[in-house]
């Protein structure tokens, strides 16, 4: 892997951000909307039980982390998404560039945004809801990591997917964070869910992260078992992003789909 | 050149669409510092072809060697050794020129990426686009950043899709100069597409015309226009594209 190329990369996706105004959208206004929203909602429920400051900790904690697969996820997509809204995919096929230079360069300005957009959504918090997410300590960074895994898989799947059916795939690239949004707990514990999806919301690496940040949110250590499902959760899902990018790749090549974006 | 007499070796190549067979059994080979054209009419195989020997597309049998490395294990050092351009391809919007040709130095890992990219533009003598965005380029100039872009590396071999296709007769001719001026000063090996003619005969010392996905004809445009009894290349181009293709039993080697 050649760093010059991997620096070329982010370059690229940091002018895109920078000339983009709608990519902001992302980075600034989504954490603002849902700082607000998650942080008034728990307000107001709170109140009704005379909890109000502990209920909007609850939500704001799953708001922010919940901003950590989405930053990841439409980081790493919307920057791929770029190369074909801009017909510039045969361009960078035709180059030197690898496929892990190009995913590497993408999630490091990835990386970014995340930053940005996770201190947007968590200074909002502060500032109008006195909820300060670093006060749950170093035991944000298992959870975050896991987070990220899971953010940057879930892109990988619709890149390929992408690759395999085209842009019209490209919805997929916010439907699937729309799908863990309830599945995962964010907001409520999964019991809360109907019967019969709570299966699925338990397979799912991010309802465990959640689960082990409300307990950290209510005062009790770190549920070392519920983040090493998490991380074996993750894991699995990075492995089968790995390989069903590759496969799509393999058959993006063979069938010629390249004509789709020139 | 990578101690090599043969800038690209392709052996073989075949690739099918669902039940269409767009390239059957295509071989083709380009000398160190030779200029070939590949032509033919629309839905010969040429741009498939040209996919399959960059590697965008995987051929269903046969064989590529670019500059020494087989694909597509050697990929990525072998397109270390070539600079690809279309005339079909935008620029992207969001890049002024500049920084989308310090973009492709760095991808072509040079290490004095603004010195490349002022001498790319000074030798096709378009330096006052460099802080132009891309979108706001015609598609001459389009066509000449993407050579440049295209150059920036001093490949061995550079390989051009339509580059002067939709383009003014005097761009064309900027265009066709600074290949030529190029292939004379570094001897690189050109592998160009083209429906002109004039430019095929100006530019390259062999063609090689494909109709129905095969090589039909190879050699030097003299000869391929005599072994045709055509009164120029353009007369061959009109007879494969009437169907002439399909009374050859065989591609031929006319050289």
């Amino acid at each position: 892997m050649r760093a010059q190329r991997v620096r070329a990369v982010a370059r690229r996706q940091s002018y895109v951000l920078k000339r983009a105004p709608q990519r902001w959208f992302d980075v600034i206004v989504w954490p603002v909307v849902d700082a607000i929203l998650f942080g008034a909602i728990g307000v107001y429920f709170g109140s009704q039980h005379g909890a109000a400051a502990a209920s909007a900790a609850f939500l704001l904690a799953g708001i922010v982390l919940f901003h950590v697969v989405f930053q990841a996820e439409i980081g790493l997509a919307t920057g791929f998404l770029e190369e074909t809204w801009s017909r510039n995919l045969l361009n960078l096929m035709v180059t030197p560039l690898t496929e892990p230079e190009y995913g590497t360069g993408v999630a490091l300005f990835g990386m970014v945004r995340l930053a940005i957009g996770i201190s947007v959504v968590s200074l909002v918090a502060l500032a109008m809801f006195a909820f300060n997410i670093t006060s749950l300590g170093v035991a944000l960074i298992p959870l975050v990591v896991i987070l990220l895994v899971v953010g940057w898989s879930v892109a990988l799947i619709v890149i390929g997917l992408i690759l395999r059916v085209g842009q019209g795939a490209e919805i997929l690239t916010w439907g699937f964070i729309a799908f863990l949004l309830p599945l995962s707990g964010i907001f409520y514990p999964v019991s809360a869910l109907p019967a019969g999806i709570q299966p699925i919301a338990l397979a799912l690496p991010t309802t465990h992260v959640f689960a082990a940040a409300h307990a950290l949110v209510e005062g009790h250590p770190l549920p070392w078992g519920q983040v090493a499902l998490g991380a074996a959760g993750a894991a699995v899902l990075a492995a089968v992003s790995v390989w069903f990018l590759t496969r799509m790749l393999a058959t993006f090549r063979r069938r010629g789909y390249i004509s789709r974006h020139v | 050149m990578a101690a090599t007499e043969t800038a690209l070796r392709a052996r073989g190549l075949v690739k099918h669409f669902k039940r269409v067979r767009a390239v059957d059994r295509v071989d083709l080979t380009v000398g160190a510092g030779e200029r070939v054209a590949l032509l033919g009419p629309n839905g010969a195989g040429k741009t498939t072809t040209l996919m399959m020997l960059l590697g965008v597309i995987t051929p269903d049998a046969g064989t590529v060697e670019l500059v020494g490395r087989r694909l597509p294990g050697e990929r990525s050092a072998a397109m270390e050794q070539v600079g690809f351009a279309a005339g079909y391809l935008p620029l992207p919007e969001r890049l002024r020129v500049r920084e989308f040709l310090e973009l492709f130095a760095d991808l072509y890992g040079i290490p004095d990426r603004r010195g490349a990219v002022a001498h790319g533009l000074e030798r096709f003598r378009i330096t006052g686009l460099a802080d132009t965005m891309g979108n706001e380029l015609s598609s001459g100039q389009r066509t000449l950043v993407g050579i440049v872009k295209a150059t920036l590396h001093n490949p061995p071999l550079l390989v051009l899709d339509e580059p002067t296709a939709s383009l003014d007769p005097d761009v064309a001719h900027r265009v066709r100069g600074g290949l030529e001026r190029i292939c004379a000063e570094d001897g690189t090996a050109l592998l160009v597409t083209s429906h002109n003619m004039q430019e095929v005969e100006r530019l390259c010392s062999r063609v090689v015309f494909l109709a129905g996905g095969r090589v039909v004809a190879n050699g030097t445009p003299e000869q391929v226009v005599s072994h045709f009894g055509s009164r120029d290349l353009e007369g061959v181009f009109l007879h494969l594209a009437e169907g002439g293709a399909e009374r050859i039993s065989d591609a031929r080697q006319v050289s």
